[in-house]
């Protein structure tokens, strides 16, 4: 019996990868239509195509399609990849801000001279590289092929978006080759998770062929989705970036291609040879590295300037956290007082917060100040600001009474809270009843004396 | 109140009851074995001498010596010796030597188990640091955090991880792990034996994906390995690793006394010959071991046993152990509970365990002076293995073997020289099986594209290649396959189990507290988790409500009843292709592929001790299919005029049951993997047939030595039925008791062997 044969009488068991994204595009399709193909409007106007290179063109499949989605290849060593490139003026707009609006981002670090992970301060805007990938997969891995590796980047007085694109996975060293060769010009990734996922799966393939290719440069490397998952994380939806686009940024993709149909496109395109195939992701991407500048001027904006109206006060609150966190005390707490001042309901977390850090610099007075008007606020007040004032009065300025009587307050409001949650931890309560008697201890002692 | 008495006085008391010694079909007293030395090699670093005459070892075993030599001269070796002799320092010491001599060096050592793996983790560590040697070594497993991951894949030193893992998450990632495998130079498979059908079918591919991935950095590891006593540990090891081995089996390390005792329960029934349950029995010389304090393992032969003699024991020793003393241990408990459970053992806060063959693998529950093996084990290997769970290290033991009604525990314990003189059986791996080898090869394809003209061990692949670009799951170009598919196919791909898809347990016993309690593979959970099945778990009984088969969840409640359920499987079986063939007289043998259709159809309900059926329902559950291979013997259709049709059914019956417990001996497999069905009428050549195929689809090597060995396994189940002391048959040989029966399967044995229905 042959193996084919028995291959094919076998096939129930045999477990075939089911392509549950080609499955995901018929029931796209089938929603719009067909449409998803058609619609190819260009949000952006005033592009500038750059005449490709006639000269080295091999024997290319639909060649003269290429050539009108602004592409042209590049050779190397016998195999030749896709270079699309996509010119836009400093001016353009692209969402809420033009592109020229990054110089003054930078400079904006550079006065500002904070230190933060997301600062540009000392780099030039070609020193950017703001990048995207697109794979054959969700999972990192070994197999995982990176078929797309866009970026958009400040090249005198044009925003250049290059993509270079595997038509086949026997040119991966050329697509290396040529990449490496314009991105080790800058000196820093700008990405959206970036770090753990498009970074190392680059690594991952270029593992594979390293010793084909030229080293990868030590990139800096600015994340933007911890950032915005700082900033947003309780107000979006979810933190992706085209949601962020839409609710923050003022981009509107139409006809967008779902980031999850690429693998598919990628597959067919390798059956088809054809560019009208992988069209749909090409854009995709170009719009991912544009908005990415976007978003690094927002992002940037808001850390900087968060004094500004227009900032929401959560947006400020969460600006004040991320500075606490990196140490930076004095920043978080002029944003923390600007929260903790208005009427927003977030005011008494960040009079909270702004206690803990006067606490910090050992500056008690103002530290229960601002906790002593928190309590008499109007709305609810958590207990923790009750059992922060007691532990000062009964650590810090040794007075059991007041200390006692905040404890009492907190625990009155705590069974309050916990009998209408129908929820109360023994341990909380344990903790409450123990310091109640320690106060007290501590309030006969001193009668006694 | 009563003294405890001591093992000694224990024996006494058995030799002295009558009633007891009656029923000892054999008593074997297994004498003390010295100690074989040789003194340290001399290339030995001084480091790891003084370190070991430390520990008060002055020289080493024999087998460690050999084993040090031949490492040392660059070859691959399997070293087999018996529990506790000291076998890891059969690849610790070489290992260690060339890790002092060279920091950059890496090793992997691969475990069956987590267990194992963690076990081996501690004792290297003392070791090292008593060495005073800079040597990192840390598990990578599921456990292992991420911090610590990273630190592994770029400094460790050894590397202690399981198969699974290796499949899962190294090899997919190799490219995190190069430096590691640009170093890599011995590879350990510690317990080998473990790695026969399914399993060590899929682990053999694993090793190929292994060695592919090792040759792209430029390193050639060797490969050393241990065993327990298996009857081809070279074969299996050259097998699973395609490398030339050198067998090391001159065990040096001494044994203290060890009695092995052969316990048939007594005849309850003596003209259909049936015997007290072996449970039952089993149970109550558990106890009396632990009431004296002597701690013990009972061996039970599957889930449900091990639940059924837990709830017994718990109840028994309740008040004079405290209820937490005796616990259960086996497959399906979540690995922090075995984990505590293992402890508990070691540390003595745990007096009786009862288990599955889990615990026939190395985990280290320290030394326990008893063991009891309820029912024939299926295997000399297997049956070594559990005994080797008393008496360890030195000191008298006691090993007690209790037979059940099964034809071949009967067999056994009746001709105690079959178990004494025979050698253990073969492990078997078929690492070409078609699914296997293709599952393998996409993760493979993943991990690096296929070159033209490139091997993968021994298998045949590039038709495979070219049937996966066919299924668009790979691409060729340019004389390469590369992996061109959205998946992370090691993920849908488990070394473990058949059906590759587990069904979890979920208890809904308390609202808003529903709770994983377990796993099990789907076509168990066909005969197991139907809907009113009643499911143990840890002695606590729970009725399955309702079993999601499409999501693969089983909801089940706790529940207290006096009856466990039993569920029946009705198959159906279609010969595709007959391979081989040969033919004598009115019977015929054959070897080829098949298809299976299985469901499950009915349930019963059987009470406790009695042991009673006390009703039934039916299983909704769809069909399963199974394309697998399979042997069979057909008998001439002249034979129905001869005996007549109804009587030759009740034959094949009789001798189907007859080589479902014969058969799975000569093969070296669970009962569960080899399954024989009875055909009056084979749909292929419409002759009366008995079938023994593979329970895996496409094979794994079961039928095929069955095939093979037809006259043998004849003429061993020829024995059975002879020396079976019942009148017309039993449970214990051809299942049915009705009259002729036995005389019926004998019939039709003589005609398979090649002679004539009547007796001349």
């Amino acid at each position: 019996m042959s193996l084919k044969s028995k291959l094919q009488r076998m096939k129930g068991h045999l477990s075939l990868e089911n392509d549950k994204s080609r499955e995901a595009e018929q029931v796209q399709a089938a929603l719009q239509g067909g449409a998803a193909e058609t619609a190819q409007t260009d949000a952006i106007v005033e592009q500038e195509v750059q005449t490709p290179d006639q000269t080295a063109q091999p024997d290319i499949p639909y060649a003269d399609r290429w050539q009108s989605m602004q592409a042209r290849p590049f050779v190397w060593e016998d195999e030749h990849v896709m270079i699309r490139e996509v010119r836009y003026p400093l001016r353009q707009q692209h969402g809420a801000y033009s592109f020229a609006q990054l110089h003054d981002t930078i400079a904006a670090w550079e006065a500002s001279g904070r230190l933060h992970p997301l600062s540009a301060a000392g780099k030039r805007a070609d020193d950017l590289l703001f990048f995207d990938t697109e794979t054959t997969g969700l999972s990192g891995g070994a197999g995982n092929t990176v078929f797309l590796l866009g970026y958009s980047r400040v090249e005198g007085e044009e925003v250049v978006v290059r993509q270079h694109f595997l038509p086949a996975p026997t040119a991966e060293v050329t697509l290396y080759h040529s990449f490496l060769e314009q991105a080790k010009q800058s000196s820093h990734l700008v990405t959206f998770n970036g770090k753990s996922f498009d970074w190392p799966q680059v690594r991952t393939r270029h593992t594979l062929i390293r010793d084909q290719v030229q080293a990868l440069p030590t990139f800096g490397h600015l994340d933007l989705l911890h950032g915005a998952r700082r900033l947003w994380k309780d107000e979006l939806e979810s933190c992706r970036l085209a949601i962020i686009e839409q609710e923050k940024l003022d981009v509107y993709r139409e006809d967008d291609l779902p980031g999850y149909l690429a693998p598919v496109r990628y597959f067919d395109f390798l059956h088809s040879k054809d560019p009208d195939v992988i069209q749909g992701v090409l854009r995709h991407n170009e719009i991912d590295v544009l908005s990415l500048i976007t978003l690094y001027i927002h992002v940037s904006r808001l850390l900087l300037m968060h004094e500004r109206e227009e900032v929401s006060q959560e947006e400020r609150y969460e600006i004040a956290r991320w500075f606490e966190a990196l140490g930076d005390g004095e920043t978080a707490l002029q944003a923390y007082l600007t929260v903790a001042h208005s009427d927003h309901p977030w005011s008494v977390r960040a009079k909270l917060a702004v206690g803990h850090l006067y606490k910090k610099q050992k500056d008690w007075k103002s530290a229960l100040h601002i906790w002593e008007s928190c309590m008499s606020s109007p709305g609810y007040v958590p207990e923790e600001v009750y059992i922060e004032a007691a532990k000062l009065y009964e650590h810090q300025l040794k007075d059991w009474e007041k200390a006692l009587h905040y404890t009492r307050l907190a625990y009155e409001q705590w069974k309050k809270r916990g009998s209408l949650l129908r929820n109360r931890s023994k341990a909380e309560e344990l903790a409450f009843q123990k310091r109640i008697e320690r106060l007290e201890a501590k309030e006969d002692m001193r009668g006694m004396l | 109140m009563k003294m405890k008495k001591s093992m000694a006085e224990i024996l006494e008391h058995f030799r002295q009851d009558e009633r007891f010694l009656a029923n000892i079909a054999h008593w074997r007293t297994i004498p003390a074995r010295d100690a074989k030395t040789v003194s340290f090699p001399s290339q030995l670093d001084a480091r790891i001498r003084e370190a070991l005459e430390k520990r008060g070892i002055p020289s080493l075993y024999t087998h460690q010596e050999t084993s040090f030599r031949h490492v040392r001269e660059g070859k691959s070796i399997v070293a087999v010796t018996p529990t506790a002799s000291g076998k890891s320092m059969c690849y610790h010491l070489p290992i260690l030597q060339t890790l002092s001599e060279d920091s950059q060096a890496r090793a992997l050592y691969l475990f069956p188990t987590k267990a194992l793996a963690q076990d081996q983790k501690s004792e290297l560590h003392e070791l090292i640091t008593e060495m005073g040697l800079s040597i990192k070594s840390e598990t990578y497993d599921g456990d292992t955090p991420a911090n610590i991951r990273q630190m592994v894949r770029k400094a460790g030193n050894i590397v202690i991880t399981n198969p699974d893992m290796l499949h899962s998450a190294i090899l997919p990632h190799h490219t995190k792990w190069v430096s590691f495998f640009e170093h890599l130079k011995y590879v350990v498979i510690d317990e080998l034996h473990t790695y026969r059908g399914v399993f060590g079918s899929h682990v053999a591919n694993v090793i190929r994906r292994l060695k592919r991935i090792c040759a792209f950095y430029g390193s050639y590891p060797q490969f050393i390995c241990t065993s327990a006593t298996i009857a081809n540990p070279k074969e299996l090891a050259e097998q699973l690793t395609e490398e030339k081995m050198e067998l090391v089996d001159n065990n040096g390390a001494p044994a203290g006394i060890k009695h092995f005792l052969f316990y048939n329960p007594p005849v309850v029934n003596r003209q259909l010959n049936i015997r007290r349950s072996a449970t039952l029995e089993a149970r109550d010389i558990t106890e009396q071991f632990l009431v004296n304090g002597i701690q013990t393992i009972l061996f039970a032969r599957s889930r449900v046993r091990v639940e059924i003699l837990l709830t017994y024991l718990q109840e028994l020793i309740k008040r004079k152990l405290g209820p937490k003393t005796i616990q259960g241990y086996r497959g399906g408990y979540l690995p922090s509970q075995r984990r505590e459970i293992e402890r508990g053992l070691r540390n003595g806060d745990i007096m009786g365990v009862v288990s599955t063959n889990a615990l026939e693998l190395g985990v280290d529950i320290g030394q326990l002076q008893a063991c009891v093996i309820t029912g024939y084990p299926g295997s000399v290997a297997s049956t070594w293995q559990q005994a080797g769970r008393a008496g360890r290290r030195q000191g008298e033991s006691v090993v007690v073997m209790v037979g059940s009604s099964t034809p071949l525990d009967q067999y056994v314990i009746a001709h105690p020289e079959y178990f004494f003189d025979r050698s253990p059986e073969t492990a078997r791996i078929n690492p070409d099986n078609l699914i296997i080898l293709v599952d393998h090869l996409k993760c493979a394809a993943y991990e690096l594209p296929f070159r033209e003209g490139e091997t993968f061990g021994s298998a045949e692949i590039v038709e495979i290649l070219e049937f996966l670009t066919e299924e668009q799951v790979l691409h060729h170009s340019k004389g390469k396959w590369f992996w061109m598919n959205d998946s992370f196919p090691a993920h849908n791909i488990s070394l473990r189990s058949a059906s590759q898809e587990n069904v979890v347990i979920i208890d809904i016993t308390e609202r808003g507290n529903e709770r994983v309690i377990g796993e099990m593979d789907r076509f168990s959970s066909m005969t197991l988790l139907h809907e009113e099945a009643i499911y143990l778990h840890q002695g606590t009984q729970y009725q399955v409500e309702k079993l999601d088969y499409e999501e693969k969840k089983a909801y089940v409640r706790e529940v207290s009843v006096d009856y466990y359920t039993d569920a029946n499987l009705a198959v159906q079986l279609k010969v595709l292709e007959q391979d081989q063939y040969r033919r004598e007289g009115q019977r015929a043998f054959a070897y080829g592929e098949v298809s299976v259709h299985a469901m499950a159809t009915i349930f019963k309900k059987i009470k406790f001790e009695t042991h009673e059926n006390i009703g039934s329902g039916p299983i909704h559950l769809p069909e399963e299919e199974l394309h697998t291979n399979a042997a069979w013997i057909g008998f001439s259709d002249t034979l129905l005029e001869e005996i007549g049709t109804e009587d030759v059914e009740r034959g094949l019956v009789g001798l189907a049951h007859v080589l479902q417990h014969v058969a799975p001996l000569f093969v070296m497999c669970d009962p569960m993997d080899l399954h024989v069905i009875p055909q009056r009428k084979a749909v292929h050549s419409q002759e009366p047939t008995i079938f023994l195929y593979d329970r895996y689809p496409g094979g794994i090597g079961l039928s095929e030595q069955v095939y093979k060995e037809m006259e043998t396994i004849l003429a061993q189940a020829e024995r059975m039925i002879v020396s079976c002391p019942c009148e017309s048959g039993c449970p214990s040989c051809v299942g049915a008791t009705d009259d002729g029966s036995k005389e019926l399967a004998m019939t039709l044995l003589r005609v398979a062997q090649g002679g004539s229905a009547y007796v001349s």
